[in-house]
């Protein structure tokens, strides 16, 4: 959490700067951060884990199309509804959509909604947060209050409503997922930044006539950083599943465009006469959101200075 | 102490107005009444439409004010919440469906809140070993599972058992079977029902448990009056019980306090995937079938049940916790 405050830098205790200098000589005794927090990351082994899986999926989305002839429309009426085989890895559903062309889009679908949601939601809320808290007084009141207001509004429901008039466009799905995702944390982030609005840094920065939102974005966002940076991955972890929900119950993403969430609520009408149009959607989302978590947990033991699961340094 | 509940009960209620009446103007915007009847053969012309949908105050020929005065003054004077576009009460399908909901969500609330605290002691108290580290990673796949897998998987396994036994031993859809008779054979019946959509609710929700829990108690076993109470001459264990859990119960019981009116909203994925004609599974009806009034109820009730909620939070910390005085609140 403290980034940008020399004086709370993690540096090495002086047991460990010899071992250090022994593995990367002609370095000097500090390691720099990024370096000391890709070490604490990959100490991490469930963490590193989860990226490789991440890394995985992420390439299957990318180039997955290429191990196929089939797109994730076309339809192949010789085999419909047939188990995996050498022709179609994943099967066909009843209709004869190549199981596999279907999952490489839908997750495509389903990861570009997540990041695109999880990136919008991370930045609002962190300048509106930060904002509320740097201008005090009346602009924090009114902020906290639609902040609370929005949190007390059924945003599921709300979701659902507007989604289900989207007609399963998945950009106007980001929008809606935006708009009602983004108060929760931005609260987190006026608490956490209430305490370094009085530091003599920004104190600093407003007697050399900085902009106030230069201050918000130039000094007070950074600090938080490695508090954004964990509230990004879980914030993928939670739009996937409000997504597969949403698709799910059939208001988000909708036929013919195809996500993980479409995909389990086909695979959920056929569970028994038809179960790998189940087991290929349900493997990518769950192996999704459980690798993020593995991710954003490794990230807050890497980040935070005060956690000791990491081991020394 | 009566003052602040009053005082935070009266803000609470003031939310509640402003977040249900927010919800019935984008509601209007949002469902179209109309196209319900649509699709209806013989074909109605718009006039008939027009009036049958006038008789339950969703004529959209009336101006949206007038209607949503009328609406108003309704629950204000008689608590009447509307009419579906067909006709049937909002009251009377929510006081059916809570029932419904709270005993799909009862038993796995008491299961995962009991799994949850009992795996954080036992992991808590051997941090770092095998068994710590394997139901932490048993947890954190469990809790970010999607509802839609954990209750699927279920199915498949419960189909798979039924086969194996050559008999119908769980069912996988539905509450209950209309036909029965007799207390002891609707009893099984009920569990018979109840303990796959248990299961897969139970599965995604004790991990959050289980995580504070130990966390919260890491935190109290290395404290001064823990090793106090092992100079005294208790056992490690005794003193993790007596003296590290007590105090670091306090967060977990607001949180199961927070969750308790959330019995009655429901789950709306497990409910869809066992078919059970609770809350949730009304939340997504009166949405697809565009039934305006059946929705803004919904969100109203959830609306009171999140505020009920954090008001039994507050009390179970003023309750609880002697450091907590309600001047401080």
């Amino acid at each position: 959490m403290t980034a940008h405050l020399p004086e709370i830098r993690p540096t090495l205790d002086t047991a460990a700067p010899a071992a250090a200098e022994e593995t990367t000589p002609g370095r000097g005794r500090r390691l720099t951060r990024r370096r000391l927090y890709l070490r604490r990351f990959l100490r991490n082994r469930s963490a590193v884990g989860g990226l490789v899986v991440l890394v995985l999926l992420a390439l299957f989305a990318l180039v997955g199309s290429l191990f196929t002839a089939y797109g994730y429309t076309d339809v192949d009426f010789a085999s419909l509804t047939v188990p995996p085989s050498p022709e179609h890895w994943f099967g066909t559903n009843g209709a004869g959509n190549d199981t596999f062309a279907q999952a490489v889009h839908g997750l495509q679908r389903s990861l570009i909604i997540a990041l695109t949601v999880s990136l919008l939601t991370t930045a609002i809320s962190a300048v509106v947060g930060a904002a509320a808290a740097y201008f005090g007084g009346r602009a924090e009141k009114v902020i906290l209050g639609i902040v609370h207001f929005l949190l007390v509004v059924p945003s599921f429901l709300i979701l659902a409503l507007v989604s289900q008039r989207a007609g399963g466009d998945w950009r106007l799905l980001i929008i809606a997922l935006t708009a009602f995702g983004w108060m929760f944390m931005a609260r987190v982030v006026w608490s956490m930044t209430t305490s370094l609005r009085e530091r003599e840094f920004v104190q600093a920065a407003r007697f050399m006539g900085v902009r106030p939102m230069r201050i918000v974005l130039r000094h007070l966002i950074p600090n938080i950083g490695s508090l954004l940076i964990i509230t990004f991955t879980l914030g993928v972890v939670s739009t996937v599943q409000a997504e597969t929900a949403l698709s799910f119950i059939g208001f988000g993403v909708q036929l013919p465009d195809v996500s993980l969430g479409t995909m389990l609520s086909d695979g959920s009408t056929t569970i028994s006469s038809a179960p790998w149009l189940f087991y290929a959607p349900a493997a990518l989302v769950t192996l999704l959101t459980v690798s993020m978590a593995l991710i954003g947990d490794g990230l807050r033991d890497a980040l935070d200075p005060t956690s000791r699961s990491g081991g020394r340094a | 102490m009566l003052r602040y509940l009053i005082r935070k009960s009266l803000s609470w209620l003031l939310m509640i107005v402003v977040a249900t009446n927010l919800t019935y103007f984008l509601a209007n915007a949002f469902l179209d009444p109309r196209a319900n009847y649509l699709q209806l053969r013989p074909p109605r012309t718009p006039e008939q439409i027009d009036r049958s949908l006038s008789q339950y105050n969703l004529s959209p020929d009336t101006p949206l004010l007038e209607r949503w005065w009328h609406w108003l003054t309704g629950i204000a004077l008689h608590w009447d919440w509307g009419r579906s576009p067909i006709g049937e009460s909002v009251n009377g399908e929510i006081a059916f469906r809570i029932g419904v909901s709270a005993q799909l969500v009862l038993f796995s609330v008491i299961l995962s809140t009991v799994i949850g605290i009992g795996l954080g002691v036992y992991t808590a108290s051997r941090q770092y070993r095998f068994a710590d580290r394997f139901f932490q990673g048993l947890s954190i796949a469990s809790l970010n599972t999607p509802a839609v897998v954990a209750g699927l998987v279920a199915v498949l396994l419960a189909i798979t058992l039924n086969q194996a036994l050559g008999d119908t031993l769980l069912y996988v859809a539905g509450a209950s079977s209309p036909t029965l008779t007799g207390f002891w054979p609707l009893l099984v019946d009920r569990l018979r029902h109840l303990v796959l959509p248990t299961a897969a609710l139970t599965v995604i929700s004790y991990a959050g448990y289980h995580m504070t829990q130990r966390s919260l108690l890491l935190d109290n076993i290395n404290s001064d009056y823990v090793r106090m109470a092992r100079a005294k001459g208790l056992t490690r264990q005794q003193a993790i019980r007596r003296h590290g859990l007590r105090t670091s119960l306090i967060p977990i019981a607001t949180s199961v306090a927070f969750s308790i009116p959330a019995l009655f909203t429901g789950a709306v994925i497990t409910e869809m995937i066992f078919a059970w004609q609770g809350m949730g599974q009304y939340f997504i009806q009166t949405i697809s079938k565009n039934d305006v009034h059946g929705a803004v109820g919904v969100a109203a009730f959830g609306a009171l049940m999140t505020a009920i909620g954090a008001m039994l939070a507050d009390v179970a910390i003023v309750a609880l916790d002697p450091r907590v005085r309600v001047t401080n609140l």
